[in-house]
Protein backbone atom coordinates (compact mmCIF):
# COMPACT_ATOMS: atom_id res chain seq x y z
CA UNK A 1 0.00 0.00 0.00
CA UNK A 2 1.41 3.39 -1.00
CA UNK A 3 -0.37 5.60 1.51
CA UNK A 4 2.02 6.73 4.27
CA UNK A 5 1.46 5.44 7.80
CA UNK A 6 0.78 8.92 9.22
CA UNK A 7 -2.01 9.48 6.70
CA UNK A 8 -3.50 6.05 7.34
CA UNK A 9 -3.40 6.72 11.06
CA UNK A 10 -5.10 10.10 10.66
CA UNK A 11 -7.88 8.63 8.53
CA UNK A 12 -8.29 5.55 10.73
CA UNK A 13 -8.61 7.55 13.96
CA UNK A 14 -11.00 10.00 12.27
CA UNK A 15 -13.27 7.20 11.06
CA UNK A 16 -13.16 5.35 14.37
CA UNK A 17 -14.03 8.53 16.29
CA UNK A 18 -16.99 9.14 14.01
CA UNK A 19 -18.20 5.58 14.39
CA UNK A 20 -17.76 5.57 18.16
CA UNK A 21 -19.72 8.80 18.38
CA UNK A 22 -22.55 7.12 16.48
CA UNK A 23 -22.35 9.46 13.47
CA UNK A 24 -23.76 7.62 10.47
CA UNK A 25 -22.89 10.09 7.73
CA UNK A 26 -19.60 11.90 7.65
CA UNK A 27 -17.20 13.02 4.93
CA UNK A 28 -13.81 11.46 4.29
CA UNK A 29 -12.52 13.71 1.53
CA UNK A 30 -13.57 17.25 0.68
CA UNK A 31 -13.59 17.83 -3.06
CA UNK A 32 -12.61 21.48 -3.16
CA UNK A 33 -13.03 22.98 -6.62
CA UNK A 34 -11.52 26.47 -6.45
CA UNK A 35 -12.32 27.21 -10.10
CA UNK A 36 -13.80 25.61 -13.22
CA UNK A 37 -11.28 27.10 -15.64
CA UNK A 38 -9.04 24.58 -17.39
CA UNK A 39 -6.29 24.57 -19.99
CA UNK A 40 -7.51 21.31 -21.48
CA UNK A 41 -10.82 20.39 -23.09
CA UNK A 42 -11.02 16.63 -22.48
CA UNK A 43 -13.67 14.67 -24.34
CA UNK A 44 -14.90 12.82 -21.25
CA UNK A 45 -15.07 15.81 -18.93
CA UNK A 46 -18.33 17.56 -18.09
CA UNK A 47 -16.89 19.95 -15.52
CA UNK A 48 -15.85 23.01 -17.45
CA UNK A 49 -18.70 23.84 -19.82
CA UNK A 50 -19.78 27.21 -18.41
CA UNK A 51 -20.17 30.79 -19.66
CA UNK A 52 -17.01 32.91 -19.47
CA UNK A 53 -18.14 34.93 -16.45
CA UNK A 54 -18.51 31.69 -14.47
CA UNK A 55 -15.14 30.38 -15.64
CA UNK A 56 -13.52 33.61 -14.51
CA UNK A 57 -14.82 33.19 -10.97
CA UNK A 58 -12.78 31.45 -8.30
CA UNK A 59 -12.90 30.71 -4.61
CA UNK A 60 -10.74 32.91 -2.41
CA UNK A 61 -8.33 31.23 0.04
CA UNK A 62 -10.60 32.37 2.87
CA UNK A 63 -13.62 30.69 1.27
CA UNK A 64 -11.57 27.51 0.83
CA UNK A 65 -10.46 27.50 4.48
CA UNK A 66 -14.01 28.13 5.69
CA UNK A 67 -15.27 25.17 3.65
CA UNK A 68 -12.49 22.91 4.90
CA UNK A 69 -13.24 23.77 8.50
CA UNK A 70 -16.99 23.43 8.02
CA UNK A 71 -16.57 20.00 6.47
CA UNK A 72 -13.92 18.65 8.84
CA UNK A 73 -12.72 15.85 6.54
CA UNK A 74 -9.09 14.81 7.09
CA UNK A 75 -8.31 14.81 3.35
CA UNK A 76 -8.88 17.51 0.75
CA UNK A 77 -8.81 16.82 -2.94
CA UNK A 78 -8.39 19.92 -5.11
CA UNK A 79 -9.71 19.22 -8.60
CA UNK A 80 -11.24 21.76 -10.92
CA UNK A 81 -10.81 23.02 -13.56
CA UNK A 82 -7.05 23.16 -13.37
CA UNK A 83 -6.04 24.27 -9.87
CA UNK A 84 -2.62 25.49 -10.99
CA UNK A 85 -4.43 28.19 -13.02
CA UNK A 86 -5.77 29.67 -9.76
CA UNK A 87 -3.67 32.77 -9.02
CA UNK A 88 -3.71 32.07 -5.26
CA UNK A 89 -3.34 28.29 -5.28
CA UNK A 90 -0.06 28.42 -3.33
CA UNK A 91 -1.77 30.36 -0.56
CA UNK A 92 -4.64 27.87 -0.52
CA UNK A 93 -2.28 24.90 -0.30
CA UNK A 94 -0.16 26.48 2.42
CA UNK A 95 -3.29 27.24 4.46
CA UNK A 96 -4.46 23.65 4.19
CA UNK A 97 -1.03 22.28 5.09
CA UNK A 98 -1.07 24.54 8.16
CA UNK A 99 -4.40 22.93 9.06
CA UNK A 100 -2.78 19.48 8.71
CA UNK A 101 -5.07 18.36 5.93
CA UNK A 102 -3.82 15.71 3.53
CA UNK A 103 -4.12 17.42 0.16
CA UNK A 104 -4.36 15.82 -3.26
CA UNK A 105 -3.84 18.62 -5.76
CA UNK A 106 -5.28 17.15 -8.96
CA UNK A 107 -3.53 18.62 -11.96
CA UNK A 108 -3.04 17.88 -15.62
CA UNK A 109 0.54 19.06 -14.92
CA UNK A 110 0.79 21.24 -18.02
CA UNK A 111 1.87 24.04 -15.67
CA UNK A 112 3.54 21.94 -12.99
CA UNK A 113 7.13 22.32 -14.11
CA UNK A 114 6.68 26.07 -14.41
CA UNK A 115 5.02 26.51 -10.99
CA UNK A 116 6.56 23.80 -8.83
CA UNK A 117 9.15 26.14 -7.33
CA UNK A 118 6.34 28.05 -5.59
CA UNK A 119 5.39 25.02 -3.47
CA UNK A 120 7.19 23.44 -0.52
CA UNK A 121 7.36 19.66 -0.14
CA UNK A 122 5.27 18.36 2.74
CA UNK A 123 3.88 15.03 3.84
CA UNK A 124 0.48 16.73 3.61
CA UNK A 125 0.80 17.69 -0.05
CA UNK A 126 0.52 15.28 -2.97
CA UNK A 127 0.42 16.26 -6.61
CA UNK A 128 -2.07 13.90 -8.20
CA UNK A 129 -1.23 14.08 -11.87
CA UNK A 130 -3.93 13.26 -14.38
CA UNK A 131 -2.53 10.70 -16.79
CA UNK A 132 -5.00 8.52 -18.65
CA UNK A 133 -2.49 5.98 -19.92
CA UNK A 134 0.55 5.69 -22.13
CA UNK A 135 1.51 8.63 -24.35
CA UNK A 136 -0.83 8.00 -27.25
CA UNK A 137 -3.77 6.98 -25.06
CA UNK A 138 -3.36 9.97 -22.76
CA UNK A 139 -2.99 12.50 -25.56
CA UNK A 140 -6.01 11.09 -27.34
CA UNK A 141 -8.06 11.03 -24.15
CA UNK A 142 -7.28 14.59 -23.09
CA UNK A 143 -7.48 15.87 -26.67
CA UNK A 144 -3.97 17.34 -26.68
CA UNK A 145 -1.05 15.97 -28.59
CA UNK A 146 2.07 16.41 -26.45
CA UNK A 147 0.12 16.52 -23.17
CA UNK A 148 1.69 13.31 -21.90
CA UNK A 149 5.24 14.56 -22.34
CA UNK A 150 4.47 17.80 -20.54
CA UNK A 151 2.81 15.95 -17.66
CA UNK A 152 5.68 13.50 -17.34
CA UNK A 153 8.18 16.38 -17.28
CA UNK A 154 6.16 17.86 -14.42
CA UNK A 155 6.08 14.54 -12.57
CA UNK A 156 9.84 14.09 -12.88
CA UNK A 157 10.50 17.60 -11.63
CA UNK A 158 8.15 17.18 -8.66
CA UNK A 159 9.66 13.82 -7.72
CA UNK A 160 13.17 15.28 -8.03
CA UNK A 161 12.21 18.09 -5.64
CA UNK A 162 10.93 15.65 -3.04
CA UNK A 163 7.18 16.06 -3.46
CA UNK A 164 4.70 13.28 -3.00
CA UNK A 165 3.32 12.45 -6.46
CA UNK A 166 0.64 10.04 -7.60
CA UNK A 167 -0.89 9.55 -10.98
CA UNK A 168 -4.63 9.72 -11.45
CA UNK A 169 -6.16 7.73 -14.29
CA UNK A 170 -9.72 7.75 -15.57
CA UNK A 171 -10.74 4.89 -17.82
CA UNK A 172 -13.43 4.83 -20.46
CA UNK A 173 -14.78 2.22 -22.82
CA UNK A 174 -12.12 1.14 -25.27
CA UNK A 175 -9.33 1.40 -22.71
CA UNK A 176 -6.54 -0.97 -23.62
CA UNK A 177 -5.90 -3.20 -20.60
CA UNK A 178 -2.42 -4.29 -21.71
CA UNK A 179 -1.41 -0.72 -22.34
CA UNK A 180 -2.80 0.35 -18.95
CA UNK A 181 -0.71 -2.34 -17.26
CA UNK A 182 2.40 -1.22 -19.12
CA UNK A 183 1.56 2.34 -18.13
CA UNK A 184 1.48 1.34 -14.44
CA UNK A 185 5.02 0.01 -14.74
CA UNK A 186 6.12 3.17 -16.56
CA UNK A 187 4.80 5.55 -13.93
CA UNK A 188 6.15 3.51 -11.03
CA UNK A 189 9.58 3.74 -12.66
CA UNK A 190 9.24 7.55 -12.59
CA UNK A 191 9.30 7.40 -8.80
CA UNK A 192 5.66 8.17 -8.08
CA UNK A 193 4.29 7.11 -4.72
CA UNK A 194 1.33 5.28 -6.17
CA UNK A 195 -1.42 5.07 -8.72
CA UNK A 196 -5.01 6.26 -8.42
CA UNK A 197 -7.59 5.08 -10.92
CA UNK A 198 -11.29 5.07 -11.51
CA UNK A 199 -13.80 4.46 -14.26
CA UNK A 200 -15.11 7.71 -15.72
CA UNK A 201 -18.50 9.08 -14.80
CA UNK A 202 -21.05 9.56 -17.57
CA UNK A 203 -21.24 13.35 -17.40
CA UNK A 204 -24.22 14.43 -19.47
CA UNK A 205 -22.36 17.60 -20.49
CA UNK A 206 -19.21 15.85 -21.75
CA UNK A 207 -18.51 16.04 -25.49
CA UNK A 208 -18.11 12.27 -25.78
CA UNK A 209 -21.30 10.45 -24.84
CA UNK A 210 -20.37 7.10 -26.38
CA UNK A 211 -17.56 5.72 -24.24
CA UNK A 212 -18.85 5.59 -20.69
CA UNK A 213 -18.29 2.19 -19.17
CA UNK A 214 -21.27 0.27 -17.86
CA UNK A 215 -20.87 -1.69 -14.65
CA UNK A 216 -20.43 -5.11 -16.28
CA UNK A 217 -17.72 -3.88 -18.60
CA UNK A 218 -16.07 -1.89 -15.82
CA UNK A 219 -15.67 -5.03 -13.71
CA UNK A 220 -14.26 -6.99 -16.64
CA UNK A 221 -11.82 -4.24 -17.58
CA UNK A 222 -10.56 -3.77 -14.04
CA UNK A 223 -10.34 -7.51 -13.49
CA UNK A 224 -8.08 -7.72 -16.55
CA UNK A 225 -5.99 -4.77 -15.43
CA UNK A 226 -5.70 -5.41 -11.72
CA UNK A 227 -5.30 -9.21 -11.60
CA UNK A 228 -1.86 -10.78 -11.87
CA UNK A 229 -0.26 -7.58 -10.61
CA UNK A 230 3.38 -6.73 -10.97
CA UNK A 231 5.15 -6.45 -7.64
CA UNK A 232 6.28 -2.87 -8.20
CA UNK A 233 2.78 -1.47 -8.70
CA UNK A 234 1.50 0.52 -5.77
CA UNK A 235 -1.96 1.98 -5.48
CA UNK A 236 -2.75 5.04 -3.43
CA UNK A 237 -6.25 3.74 -2.83
CA UNK A 238 -8.27 1.47 -0.61
CA UNK A 239 -7.47 -2.13 -1.61
CA UNK A 240 -11.11 -3.03 -1.02
CA UNK A 241 -12.20 -0.39 -3.51
CA UNK A 242 -9.92 -2.00 -6.08
CA UNK A 243 -11.57 -5.36 -5.31
CA UNK A 244 -14.93 -3.66 -5.83
CA UNK A 245 -13.83 -2.51 -9.28
CA UNK A 246 -12.66 -6.05 -10.07
CA UNK A 247 -16.10 -7.42 -9.21
CA UNK A 248 -14.99 -9.14 -6.03
CA UNK A 249 -17.08 -7.00 -3.70
CA UNK A 250 -20.39 -5.24 -3.70
CA UNK A 251 -20.76 -1.81 -2.13
CA UNK A 252 -23.47 0.79 -2.02
CA UNK A 253 -22.59 4.36 -2.85
CA UNK A 254 -21.61 6.75 -0.06
CA UNK A 255 -22.39 10.06 -1.76
CA UNK A 256 -21.70 12.10 1.38
CA UNK A 257 -18.22 10.54 1.66
CA UNK A 258 -16.67 13.04 -0.74
CA UNK A 259 -18.73 16.25 -0.71
CA UNK A 260 -17.90 18.95 -3.23
CA UNK A 261 -17.60 22.68 -2.64
CA UNK A 262 -17.19 25.24 -5.41
CA UNK A 263 -18.19 28.78 -6.39
CA UNK A 264 -21.86 27.77 -6.35
CA UNK A 265 -21.76 26.31 -2.82
CA UNK A 266 -22.05 22.74 -1.51
CA UNK A 267 -23.01 20.54 -4.43
CA UNK A 268 -25.95 18.16 -4.03
CA UNK A 269 -25.56 15.25 -3.74
CA UNK A 270 -21.96 14.56 -4.71
CA UNK A 271 -18.95 15.60 -6.74
CA UNK A 272 -20.39 14.15 -9.95
CA UNK A 273 -24.07 15.03 -9.95
CA UNK A 274 -25.41 18.57 -9.86
CA UNK A 275 -28.84 18.52 -8.33
CA UNK A 276 -28.59 21.93 -6.72
CA UNK A 277 -26.48 23.59 -4.07
CA UNK A 278 -26.62 24.10 -0.32
CA UNK A 279 -25.26 27.22 1.32
CA UNK A 280 -23.63 25.40 4.21
CA UNK A 281 -22.20 21.95 4.81
CA UNK A 282 -24.81 21.29 7.51
CA UNK A 283 -27.55 22.21 5.08
CA UNK A 284 -26.08 19.81 2.53
CA UNK A 285 -26.03 16.94 5.01
CA UNK A 286 -29.47 17.66 6.44
CA UNK A 287 -31.49 18.57 3.36
CA UNK A 288 -30.16 16.18 0.73
CA UNK A 289 -32.50 13.24 0.22
CA UNK A 290 -29.66 10.71 0.14
CA UNK A 291 -31.99 7.79 -0.58
CA UNK A 292 -32.59 9.22 -4.06
CA UNK A 293 -28.97 8.59 -5.08
CA UNK A 294 -26.69 5.62 -5.63
CA UNK A 295 -27.17 2.68 -7.95
CA UNK A 296 -29.60 0.97 -5.60
CA UNK A 297 -31.89 4.01 -5.62
CA UNK A 298 -32.85 3.37 -9.24
CA UNK A 299 -31.80 6.90 -10.15
CA UNK A 300 -30.69 6.53 -13.79
CA UNK A 301 -27.99 9.15 -13.31
CA UNK A 302 -26.34 6.81 -10.81
CA UNK A 303 -26.99 3.56 -12.69
CA UNK A 304 -23.55 2.92 -14.12
CA UNK A 305 -21.46 4.77 -11.57
CA UNK A 306 -18.58 2.97 -9.86
CA UNK A 307 -16.49 6.08 -9.38
CA UNK A 308 -14.05 6.40 -6.50
CA UNK A 309 -15.66 9.47 -4.93
CA UNK A 310 -18.80 7.47 -4.14
CA UNK A 311 -17.46 3.98 -3.59
CA UNK A 312 -14.01 4.41 -2.07
CA UNK A 313 -15.54 5.92 1.08
CA UNK A 314 -17.76 2.81 1.23
CA UNK A 315 -14.64 0.64 1.10
CA UNK A 316 -12.96 2.68 3.83
CA UNK A 317 -16.04 2.38 6.02
CA UNK A 318 -15.92 -1.36 5.44
CA UNK A 319 -12.29 -1.48 6.54
CA UNK A 320 -12.95 0.28 9.81
CA UNK A 321 -16.53 -0.82 10.33
CA UNK A 322 -15.94 -4.40 11.32
CA UNK A 323 -13.19 -6.82 12.26
CA UNK A 324 -14.02 -8.75 9.09
CA UNK A 325 -13.58 -5.65 6.95
CA UNK A 326 -10.29 -4.88 8.64
CA UNK A 327 -9.04 -8.43 8.11
CA UNK A 328 -10.07 -8.26 4.45
CA UNK A 329 -8.05 -5.09 4.06
CA UNK A 330 -5.00 -6.66 5.70
CA UNK A 331 -5.35 -9.68 3.46
CA UNK A 332 -5.78 -7.52 0.36
CA UNK A 333 -2.69 -5.55 1.32
CA UNK A 334 -0.48 -8.55 2.00
CA UNK A 335 -1.71 -10.84 -0.77
CA UNK A 336 -2.09 -8.34 -3.56
CA UNK A 337 -1.06 -10.24 -6.67
CA UNK A 338 -4.56 -11.59 -7.51
CA UNK A 339 -3.48 -14.51 -9.68
CA UNK A 340 -6.30 -15.10 -12.15
CA UNK A 341 -5.99 -17.20 -15.33
CA UNK A 342 -9.32 -15.94 -16.64
CA UNK A 343 -8.03 -12.39 -16.41
CA UNK A 344 -4.95 -13.39 -18.42
CA UNK A 345 -7.29 -14.73 -21.09
CA UNK A 346 -9.01 -11.36 -21.20
CA UNK A 347 -5.66 -9.73 -21.89
CA UNK A 348 -5.14 -11.98 -24.88
CA UNK A 349 -8.31 -10.91 -26.64
CA UNK A 350 -7.77 -8.63 -29.65
CA UNK A 351 -7.95 -4.89 -29.09
CA UNK A 352 -10.14 -2.60 -31.12
CA UNK A 353 -10.51 0.19 -28.64
CA UNK A 354 -10.97 3.91 -28.56
CA UNK A 355 -7.62 5.13 -29.82
CA UNK A 356 -7.55 4.97 -33.60
CA UNK A 357 -4.08 3.49 -33.70
CA UNK A 358 -2.42 0.25 -34.66
CA UNK A 359 -1.70 -0.97 -31.12
CA UNK A 360 -2.17 -4.76 -31.29
CA UNK A 361 -3.59 -4.90 -27.82
CA UNK A 362 -6.78 -5.74 -26.03
CA UNK A 363 -10.50 -5.22 -26.32
CA UNK A 364 -12.42 -6.34 -23.31
CA UNK A 365 -15.52 -7.80 -24.84
CA UNK A 366 -17.29 -10.96 -23.80
CA UNK A 367 -20.56 -12.01 -22.30
CA UNK A 368 -21.15 -9.62 -19.43
CA UNK A 369 -23.39 -11.70 -17.20
CA UNK A 370 -21.06 -14.70 -17.30
CA UNK A 371 -18.08 -12.56 -16.33
CA UNK A 372 -20.01 -10.92 -13.54
CA UNK A 373 -20.92 -14.27 -12.05
CA UNK A 374 -17.34 -15.36 -12.31
CA UNK A 375 -15.85 -12.34 -10.69
CA UNK A 376 -18.30 -11.28 -8.04
CA UNK A 377 -17.81 -12.58 -4.51
CA UNK B 1 -42.95 19.59 -6.76
CA UNK B 2 -40.01 17.39 -5.96
CA UNK B 3 -37.02 19.30 -7.21
CA UNK B 4 -36.10 16.42 -9.51
CA UNK B 5 -35.77 16.87 -13.22
CA UNK B 6 -38.71 15.58 -15.17
CA UNK B 7 -36.67 13.04 -17.07
CA UNK B 8 -35.14 11.42 -14.01
CA UNK B 9 -38.08 9.38 -12.90
CA UNK B 10 -39.56 8.71 -16.30
CA UNK B 11 -36.66 6.67 -17.63
CA UNK B 12 -37.20 2.92 -17.74
CA UNK B 13 -35.46 1.09 -14.91
CA UNK B 14 -32.28 -0.65 -15.98
CA UNK B 15 -30.40 -3.53 -14.45
CA UNK B 16 -27.27 -1.57 -13.63
CA UNK B 17 -25.17 -4.66 -13.02
CA UNK B 18 -25.58 -5.84 -16.59
CA UNK B 19 -24.75 -2.53 -18.23
CA UNK B 20 -22.00 -2.88 -20.80
CA UNK B 21 -22.02 0.69 -21.99
CA UNK B 22 -23.64 3.51 -20.11
CA UNK B 23 -26.16 5.19 -22.34
CA UNK B 24 -25.02 8.71 -23.08
CA UNK B 25 -27.24 11.74 -22.98
CA UNK B 26 -28.79 13.13 -26.12
CA UNK B 27 -28.17 16.82 -26.02
CA UNK B 28 -31.30 18.96 -26.20
CA UNK B 29 -30.92 22.11 -28.28
CA UNK B 30 -32.21 24.92 -26.11
CA UNK B 31 -30.14 27.88 -27.24
CA UNK B 32 -32.48 30.62 -28.43
CA UNK B 33 -35.57 29.01 -26.91
CA UNK B 34 -38.17 31.32 -25.40
CA UNK B 35 -40.61 29.12 -23.49
CA UNK B 36 -44.11 30.20 -22.71
CA UNK B 37 -44.78 30.42 -18.99
CA UNK B 38 -48.55 30.48 -19.12
CA UNK B 39 -49.16 27.77 -16.56
CA UNK B 40 -47.52 26.62 -13.35
CA UNK B 41 -46.44 23.39 -15.05
CA UNK B 42 -44.84 25.24 -17.98
CA UNK B 43 -42.98 27.50 -15.60
CA UNK B 44 -41.64 24.60 -13.55
CA UNK B 45 -40.54 22.63 -16.60
CA UNK B 46 -38.89 25.61 -18.27
CA UNK B 47 -36.98 26.58 -15.15
CA UNK B 48 -35.84 22.99 -14.65
CA UNK B 49 -34.37 23.10 -18.14
CA UNK B 50 -32.83 26.49 -17.41
CA UNK B 51 -31.19 25.01 -14.31
CA UNK B 52 -29.70 22.23 -16.43
CA UNK B 53 -28.62 24.60 -19.21
CA UNK B 54 -24.90 25.40 -19.47
CA UNK B 55 -25.35 28.90 -20.79
CA UNK B 56 -26.78 32.21 -19.63
CA UNK B 57 -30.49 32.87 -19.62
CA UNK B 58 -32.42 36.11 -19.51
CA UNK B 59 -35.17 36.49 -16.93
CA UNK B 60 -37.75 39.25 -17.13
CA UNK B 61 -39.32 39.94 -13.76
CA UNK B 62 -42.98 40.77 -13.39
CA UNK B 63 -42.07 44.13 -11.88
CA UNK B 64 -40.00 45.03 -14.94
CA UNK B 65 -36.24 44.45 -14.41
CA UNK B 66 -34.38 42.12 -16.73
CA UNK B 67 -31.54 39.91 -15.45
CA UNK B 68 -29.12 37.97 -17.61
CA UNK B 69 -27.07 35.31 -15.87
CA UNK B 70 -26.27 31.69 -15.15
CA UNK B 71 -28.76 29.65 -13.10
CA UNK B 72 -26.84 27.24 -10.87
CA UNK B 73 -29.58 26.17 -8.48
CA UNK B 74 -33.29 25.84 -8.11
CA UNK B 75 -35.21 25.07 -4.97
CA UNK B 76 -38.75 23.94 -5.41
CA UNK B 77 -41.47 24.31 -2.82
CA UNK B 78 -45.18 23.70 -2.70
CA UNK B 79 -46.04 26.70 -4.87
CA UNK B 80 -44.41 29.06 -7.37
CA UNK B 81 -44.05 31.65 -4.61
CA UNK B 82 -42.10 29.14 -2.53
CA UNK B 83 -39.88 28.03 -5.39
CA UNK B 84 -36.71 29.86 -6.36
CA UNK B 85 -33.91 29.95 -8.86
CA UNK B 86 -30.47 31.09 -7.79
CA UNK B 87 -28.14 32.63 -10.34
CA UNK B 88 -24.97 34.57 -10.90
CA UNK B 89 -25.87 37.67 -12.95
CA UNK B 90 -23.51 38.13 -15.87
CA UNK B 91 -22.13 41.39 -14.53
CA UNK B 92 -21.96 40.60 -10.82
CA UNK B 93 -20.23 38.27 -8.41
CA UNK B 94 -23.18 38.35 -6.01
CA UNK B 95 -25.62 35.45 -6.10
CA UNK B 96 -29.23 36.42 -6.75
CA UNK B 97 -32.43 34.60 -5.79
CA UNK B 98 -35.67 34.99 -7.74
CA UNK B 99 -38.99 33.35 -6.90
CA UNK B 100 -40.69 31.45 -9.73
CA UNK B 101 -43.78 33.55 -9.09
CA UNK B 102 -41.84 36.75 -9.90
CA UNK B 103 -40.78 35.55 -13.34
CA UNK B 104 -42.71 36.89 -16.34
CA UNK B 105 -40.35 35.78 -19.08
CA UNK B 106 -37.45 33.43 -19.69
CA UNK B 107 -35.16 33.18 -22.69
CA UNK B 108 -32.18 30.90 -23.32
CA UNK B 109 -30.07 33.74 -24.68
CA UNK B 110 -26.51 32.64 -23.90
CA UNK B 111 -24.44 30.20 -25.89
CA UNK B 112 -24.87 26.60 -24.76
CA UNK B 113 -21.36 25.75 -23.60
CA UNK B 114 -22.11 22.03 -23.51
CA UNK B 115 -22.99 21.93 -27.21
CA UNK B 116 -20.73 21.89 -30.18
CA UNK B 117 -17.56 20.06 -29.17
CA UNK B 118 -18.03 16.59 -30.54
CA UNK B 119 -16.09 13.40 -30.07
CA UNK B 120 -16.37 12.61 -33.76
CA UNK B 121 -14.75 15.92 -34.66
CA UNK B 122 -11.85 15.15 -32.33
CA UNK B 123 -11.31 11.66 -33.77
CA UNK B 124 -11.28 13.13 -37.29
CA UNK B 125 -8.83 15.84 -36.26
CA UNK B 126 -6.60 13.29 -34.47
CA UNK B 127 -6.43 11.07 -37.52
CA UNK B 128 -5.77 13.92 -39.95
CA UNK B 129 -3.13 15.70 -37.88
CA UNK B 130 -1.29 12.54 -36.92
CA UNK B 131 -1.21 11.37 -40.52
CA UNK B 132 0.30 14.71 -41.43
CA UNK B 133 2.91 14.35 -38.67
CA UNK B 134 1.77 17.49 -36.84
CA UNK B 135 2.66 18.11 -33.21
CA UNK B 136 0.99 19.98 -30.39
CA UNK B 137 -2.51 19.97 -31.83
CA UNK B 138 -5.58 19.52 -29.71
CA UNK B 139 -8.92 20.82 -28.60
CA UNK B 140 -8.63 24.03 -26.66
CA UNK B 141 -10.98 25.65 -24.18
CA UNK B 142 -12.85 28.63 -25.53
CA UNK B 143 -11.42 32.09 -24.92
CA UNK B 144 -12.89 33.79 -21.87
CA UNK B 145 -13.32 37.22 -23.45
Amino acid sequence: MAVPISQMWTVATYVLKKRLSGQKRYPLVLMLEPLFRCNLACAGCGKIQYPAHILKKELSPEECFRAVEECGAPMVSIPGGEPLMHPRIVEIVEGLVARKKYIYLCTNALLLKEKIHQFKPSKYLTFSVHLDGQREHHDFSVCREGGYDQAVAGIREAVKRGFRVTTNTTLFDGADANSVRAFFSEVMSMGVEGIVLSPGYSYDKAPDQKHFLGRARTRRLFRAILSNRDREWKFNMSPLFLEFLMGKRHYQCTPWGAPAYNIFGWQKPCYLLQDGYASTFSELMETTVWEEYGTESGNPKCANCMVSCGYEPSAVHDTFGSFRGFLSTVRATLFNRYEDHGARDLLNEPYSGAVPASSPLVQIVSDSRREFEETRV
Amino acid sequence: MTGKSASEHETKPVDPESLELAPGTKHEILEGWVPTLASEQETIEALEKAFDYRGDVTITRKDGPVVEGYIFDRRTGSSLAESFVRLFPKDSSEKMTIAYSEIAGLAFTGKDRAAGASWEAWVKKWNEKRSAGEKGFGLHPEKLD
